[in-house]
């Protein structure tokens, strides 16, 4: 075997990637293809699929769930708006100030990972509840209106999501930050910089590929949530995933479930690459 | 976390991702100990609407497959039953949906002992209905091709079962002949309903009540009518605290009544107008709702919403100021039958089952667990007697809650006031879908 391998040094690489690589096979590359062909075929469970090659479908879905690709996006974008800025200051503070402190404050941030996202997602439900401890106490003070609620409104659905995606935006921003030379912002304040210039101009900049990766990881699975809305939601938040977890699980549509699933990859896919040039040329300049 | 706190969590996790039918007061109460017991109201209906399409315009399967089928729908010409039985039974059911044995086990129920140790006929039961649609879908294929659908008993929704009874999918029974508790115990309302005329295919096995509820805590007057639910004049102080159904056939049903109009002789016209009324109400409503309603309404989040009788009655038992109403202008009464699937394989065992339910003794066991609305009246004293002898206060208590609901056992009052729904066929299923889905998607 070892004799094997000496000679065929070359295939080492791939005999590295073949367990991760038949995994994506198995359960990503099987599963997306098994989705395309089925978008394209019509019938029903009861009586089976037939393949048609109806292309039709697409435009078809687009159409009937615009509104809710559309609020996907929106909600997706203020996510990873929201998450930034309060994910940054958090990231900065430890890498640059958590001292001794640094370890426990990142277990902290991923502390919340102890408990399951779904319960963490229902306790939100007592805690925005109408009468519960947050609204309900503000009432009683008379500082809000009797029917003021927070359930059931889109700040919920999208602190919701926030909260849930935090994490994922301070850890790859604490890395980038983490690693960042002191040496050179003390370069830039002997060279007369201010404070704040020095963070513009050196930290900044040095800190964008975290800025990159967190946008992603939050921006990515912010737009196909589902449980958010469900939970903390109604109707007027409904987002995409809420409406391919139904036609899948509720009205057994696979086809127009396997094509609006398509089409949110592939979405998502294109805005990615089209941020991924942007922030390319973003870099070049600063 | 208190155990009171995690309960809660459980639960609404529960409803939250699954079609769950519901959990009985009693058997909640055995597990979680006296003092910790938050109502646990899931229930059918919900899951079945589910399967209707609360999501985007589409053609449910099994609407499409009914149409599919529809032409080669023949009428059974005569009853099966008349002979011996087999003893052998396969019956098809929801899930919670009877008295459980030891280790909450429904194979080892005490109705079906009961229902051995007097017929000899061994049960096979399951569990296997989530929802109207799904199972339809599932034995769809066999009924259409005359294959035994390996059932002998299903229970099916009205509307279910005046869709596979106009696709010639139920056998003919004879009520008289082969059930003739039915006739002896059955309430007059529940005999020759508008989806089965004379009860030629099915017997109701539980039902239950579509109606309103509120929180007097949020509301300051008494809701006695539609309107206090539907006006938007008359809501528009508990804006975005009202709830509504998700499924269709309820809030349409709702609406309709409200307009003054018989459900089951609504034609188009009608169903329009009924819409308009949704639209003008739909900006005060919080959500459409499935089975999760008892969420937000337990947590006073909902001041007036649609509600089904049977969770109303197990959330009382933390909330006792909670109301539930039959408004003026009519409600629901929806009811699960027991009906037996064409080319099924033990008619006559599964008729003696028709039966033998239907005897009041068994009817109360059953009651007992189930808690929805009981078929058979003669049930209430039986319960009673049972709250006399019982052993613990505890028991006592429960039973006679269960004895003196009128959510279990409706007054003739509120029974006269109870409507049900429209069977419709594919062409309207798709219209009133199309209709309601315009409300729920604003």
């Amino acid at each position: 075997m070892s004799g094997w391998l000496r000679r065929h040094r070359g295939l080492v690489p791939y005999l590295f990637l073949l367990p991760g690589g038949l995994w994506l096979i198995a359960f990503f590359l099987v599963p997306v293809l098994t989705m395309a062909s089925v978008s394209l075929q019509e019938g029903s469970l009861g009586t089976g699929y037939r393949m048609t090659f109806n292309f039709g479908i697409f435009p078809e879905v687009i159409s009937g769930s615009s509104t809710q690709l559309i609020r996907s996006l929106l909600f997706g974008l203020i996510v990873t708006a929201l998450t930034l800025l309060i994910g940054y200051p958090m990231a900065y503070t430890i890498a640059f100030r958590g001292g001794r402190y640094k370890s426990i404050l990142l277990l902290l941030v991923i502390l919340p990972f102890f408990t399951s996202f779904i319960i963490r997602t229902i306790s939100w439900q007592f805690i925005l509840a109408d009468n519960g401890f947050l609204l309900g106490t503000l009432k009683s003070f008379g500082w809000l209106d009797q029917s003021f609620r927070l359930l059931a409104t889109p700040v919920a659905v999208i602190s919701g999501i926030t909260y849930n995606f935090l994490p994922f935006v301070v850890l790859p921003l604490y890395v980038a930050l983490e690693k960042i030379d002191h040496r050179l912002i003390e370069a830039a304040t002997d060279l007369y910089a201010s404070r704040l210039q020095a963070f513009l101009r050196v930290t900044l900049p040095l800190s964008l590929p975290g800025v990159f990766a967190a946008s992603l990881l939050a921006f990515i699975p912010a737009v196909g949530d589902y449980i958010n809305a469900e939970l903390l939601g109604s109707r007027n938040e409904t987002m995409i995933g809420n409406v391919i977890q139904r036609q899948f699980l509720v009205s057994n549509d696979y086809p127009q479930a396997s094509a609006l699933s398509l089409i949110l990859m592939i979405g998502l896919l294109i805005s990615v690459l089209l941020y991924t040039r942007l922030l390319r040329g973003q870099e070049l300049t600063v | 976390m208190s155990e009171e706190e995690r309960d809660r969590l459980e639960r609404a996790i529960a409803r939250a991702f699954r079609p769950q039918r519901r959990l009985s007061r009693r058997n909640f109460l055995r597990q979680a100990g006296k003092g910790g017991a938050y109502a646990a109201g899931a229930l059918s209906l919900p899951a079945i609407l589910a399967a209707c399409g609360i999501g985007p315009a589409t053609t449910s399967p099994a609407a499409s497959t009914a149409a599919s089928a529809g032409q080669s729908a023949a009428a059974t010409p005569s009853p099966v039953g008349g002979g011996e039985p087999s003893g052998t039974l396969i019956f098809a059911n929801w899930e919670l949906y009877i008295d459980p044995g030891p280790n909450d086990d429904p194979q080892r129920s005490p109705t079906l002992a009961g229902f051995r140790e007097e017929t000899g006929i061994e049960t096979t039961y399951s569990e296997n209905i989530l929802d109207n649609q799904s199972f339809f879908a599932n034995i769809q294929p066999d009924l259409e091709a005359g294959n035994p659908p390996g059932y002998d008993i299903i229970v099916m929704t009205d509307w279910m079962i005046g869709n596979m009874i106009r696709l010639g999918y139920l056998e003919r029974i004879d009520v008289a002949r082969d059930v003739p508790n039915f006739g002896d115990h059955a309430a007059d309302k529940y005999k020759n309903p508008s989806y089965d005329p004379d009860n030629l295919h099915s017997v109701p096995w539980q039902s239950g009540i579509t109606g309103i509820a509120y929180n007097p805590a949020l509301v300051d007057e008494e809701i006695t009518s539609m309107a206090q639910l539907l006006d938007p004049a008359m809501i528009e102080k508990y804006s975005g605290q009202i709830g509504m159904f998700s499924e269709m056939r309820d809030s349409m049903t709702f609406a309709l009544l409200y307009n003054g109009v018989d459900p089951t002789q609504a034609t188009m016209a009608d169903v329009e107008a009924a819409q308009q009324v949704l639209l003008a109400q739909a900006p005060h409503v919080r959500d459409y709702y499935g089975n999760e309603y008892t969420d937000p309404f337990s947590r006073s989040n909902l001041a007036i919403t649609m509600a089904w009788s049977g969770d109303v009655f197990q959330l009382q038992f933390d909330n006792p100021d909670l109301r539930f109403v039959v408004p003026e202008e009519g409600a629901v009464l929806w009811v699960d039958n027991m009906c037996i699937p064409k080319g099924a394989e033990h008619p006559n065992d599964a008729l003696a089952m028709m039966n033998y339910v239907y005897q009041p003794a068994v009817a109360a066991q059953m009651t007992e667990w189930i808690n929805y609305i009981c078929p058979v009246p003669e049930a209430q004293d039986i319960i009673l007697q049972h709250a006399d002898e019982a052993e613990s206060a505890e028991d006592r208590e429960y039973l006679e809650a269960v004895a003196n609901s009128p959510l279990v056992f409706p007054t003739d009052d509120m029974l006269s006031r109870l409507h049900s729904y429209k069977v419709l066929d594919e062409d309207e299923e798709r219209q009133w879908n199309d209709l309601f889905d315009e409300v729920v998607q604003g």
